[in-house]
């Protein structure tokens, strides 16, 4: 990558930052409403797994909890290319020598460490007030960022393929509460209708659950397999996001 | 600096540019008028490479727009029509942004920024966030980040609309003073006397095409000027012939007023006023783009 290239990334890295610093508060609830759900679910988490012994119960809480606000929050990420479009600033950056992948690797920088302060910042309070044992804590850090990098491809990609502000609350109401419920994020896939555990597996959500588990346990080989449908599910929206942004948006209907 | 050759561009059946040619050189602020929907916008979107063309070529500064985008896009600075800043980010911010993203850095880029918010006048406002200026300073603002780098190829897009006397003179005044520097300008208004404090030349615009191009003074000097007598009374018989009459006004649209007047003053008639209309850029206008947009 050239240098000049590197430093147009670096300059919107730092300039997207700046933009979610001074507006925090999405990012401090999508990280504190996940901790008190955990709290006040897990047991009744732990009575229904009970069966499979109180880590189960236990794990299904944060896991599941941290997917599903993961989830939720691709509407930070949605909103952050969204508000951009809304700005017109996207027009005034596509027409800066900056190319569309170095625009969006620039927000997608700061997007990216915005998910990752949220599931080291749920995982980390999982660990301390649920006692949520970890095996291999470096497996764990790699599924996070595959599952962030997806949620990435997936917030960028709505907010690019949207007309209005008013599709984008649809289409992330709809993709984080329809794939965590899909992915066992808020029941456990076992109590789920047998029709819903087989269609369960085309949720990201599911891989993320699976894989963030199998993380947790220390089973790298379950782990590995979801991050590699995680990381497709990545470039591919990823992708989508990035061909839909090189062709820009015609003056705009509902925008 | 700019060149722009057969330019097409259609919109779901609707012909927004039907073959557009234009080129403005080093130092040249072009003033590209014409009615709303004449597809001054489109050309300005498609120069500044947001928006695909169906055929034809963009050149700036040599570079082709569609085949090496970046090159070309490192000698333009853009104003669109619209508010195109980060609202929460300052003055400051933005103008470091847009000036990084060409290429600008460190301490050239500080100075760049320092000497642009000076030029245009913000530098109390340099550390508010632009949410929080006024239309005027937005405005300001919004050339100011085009400036910042100091482009070849300025491509302005109404760049006063909305804004106050003071803001106008502002802009007007910095926009001379790159072209001075050797900047080529393209400069799309409504006001048209802007065109005229800005010593532009002209590019007419109507149904898609350039309908007429060159200098305002050879342009204007081809359009007939007014002749408006008031007399003492009726129009003189002998006279009416010549032209419209109101009551006691003739008016005498000629191409040589100095001999309407002649002839008027010849016959010792008793006057009251003569007065001689020089056309204006508006009459320009209205005579190019009214009658191409009607013919279209």
């Amino acid at each position: 990558m050239p240098p000049e290239a590197i430093r147009r990334i670096g300059a919107l890295l730092r300039h997207n930052l700046t933009l979610v610093l001074q507006e925090p508060a999405p990012l401090i609830a999508r990280i504190g409403s996940p901790m008190l759900l955990m709290v006040a679910l897990e047991p009744l988490y732990r009575a229904a797994l009970a069966h499979e012994g109180s880590a189960a119960g236990r794990s299904q809480a944060a896991t599941g909890m941290l997917v599903m606000f993961s989830l939720l929050a691709t509407s930070l990420v949605g909103s952050a290319v969204l508000t951009e479009r809304v700005w017109r600033t996207w027009d005034r950056l596509r027409a800066t020598p900056a190319r569309p992948a170095e625009l969006l690797a620039g927000k997608a920088s700061a997007a990216l460490a915005v998910l990752l302060a949220q599931q080291l910042a749920v995982i980390t309070f999982a660990h301390l007030a649920l006692g949520l044992e970890v095996e291999r804590p470096a497996l764990l850090a790699a599924a996070l960022l595959v599952w962030a990098m997806a949620l990435l491809g997936l917030g960028a990609a709505i907010a690019t393929l949207v007309r209005s502000l008013g599709e984008f609350g649809a289409a992330t109401d709809l993709l984080s509460l329809g794939l965590s419920m899909l992915g066992g994020a808020l029941a456990p896939i076992a109590l789920m209708p047998g029709w819903l555990q087989r269609v369960a597996p085309i949720s990201p959500g599911y891989w993320a659950m699976s894989g963030l588990e199998a993380a947790e346990r220390g089973d790298a080989e379950a782990a590995m397999r979801s991050m590699l449908v995680l990381l497709a599910v990545a470039v591919l929206a990823g992708g989508v996001a990035c061909w839909r942004m090189s062709r820009g948006w015609e003056r705009s209907r509902l925008l | 600096m700019l060149k722009v050759e057969e330019l097409v561009k259609r919109y779901r059946g609707v012909t927004a540019l039907a073959g557009v040619d234009l080129a403005v050189g080093p130092g040249e602020i072009a003033g590209l008028i014409g009615h709303n929907g004449a597809g001054k916008t489109t050309l300005v979107e498609i120069v500044a490479g947001l928006t695909r063309p169906d055929s034809g070529r963009v050149l700036v500064a040599g570079w082709d727009v569609r085949r090496r985008p970046a090159m070309a896009r490192r000698e333009l600075g853009l104003a669109p029509q619209e508010i195109a800043l980060y609202p929460s980010a300052t003055v400051r911010q933005n103008l470091r942004l847009f000036g990084d993203l060409h290429g600008v850095h460190g301490r050239a880029l500080r100075s760049a920024v320092e000497e642009t918010l000076a030029d245009l006048q913000l530098e109390e406002v340099a550390d508010r966030p632009v949410a929080l200026l006024s239309g005027g300073q937005r405005r300001r603002a919004q050339t100011a980040s085009a400036l910042v780098h100091r482009p070849r190829l300025l491509l302005l897009d109404e760049p006063t609309a909305g804004a106050d006397p003071a803001t106008r003179e502002a802009l007007l005044a910095v926009v001379r003073d790159r072209a001075r520097e050797g900047a080529a300008v393209l400069y799309t208004t409504h006001y048209l006397p802007e065109l005229e404090t800005l010593g532009a030349t002209l590019a007419v615009m109507a149904a898609g095409r350039v309908v007429a191009r060159g200098e305002a003074g050879p342009m204007l000097a081809a359009l007939p000027s007014e002749v408006q007598a008031r007399f003492a009374g009726r129009v003189p018989g002998p006279l009416a012939g010549s032209g419209s009459v109101e009551g006691d006004l003739l008016r005498i649209r000629t191409a040589d007023p100095e001999r309407a007047i002649a002839s008027i003053v010849e016959g010792r008639w008793p006057l009251r006023s003569l007065e001689v209309m020089r056309p204006t850029l508006d009459d320009l206008y209205h005579s190019l783009a009214v009658e191409a947009t009607d013919a279209a």
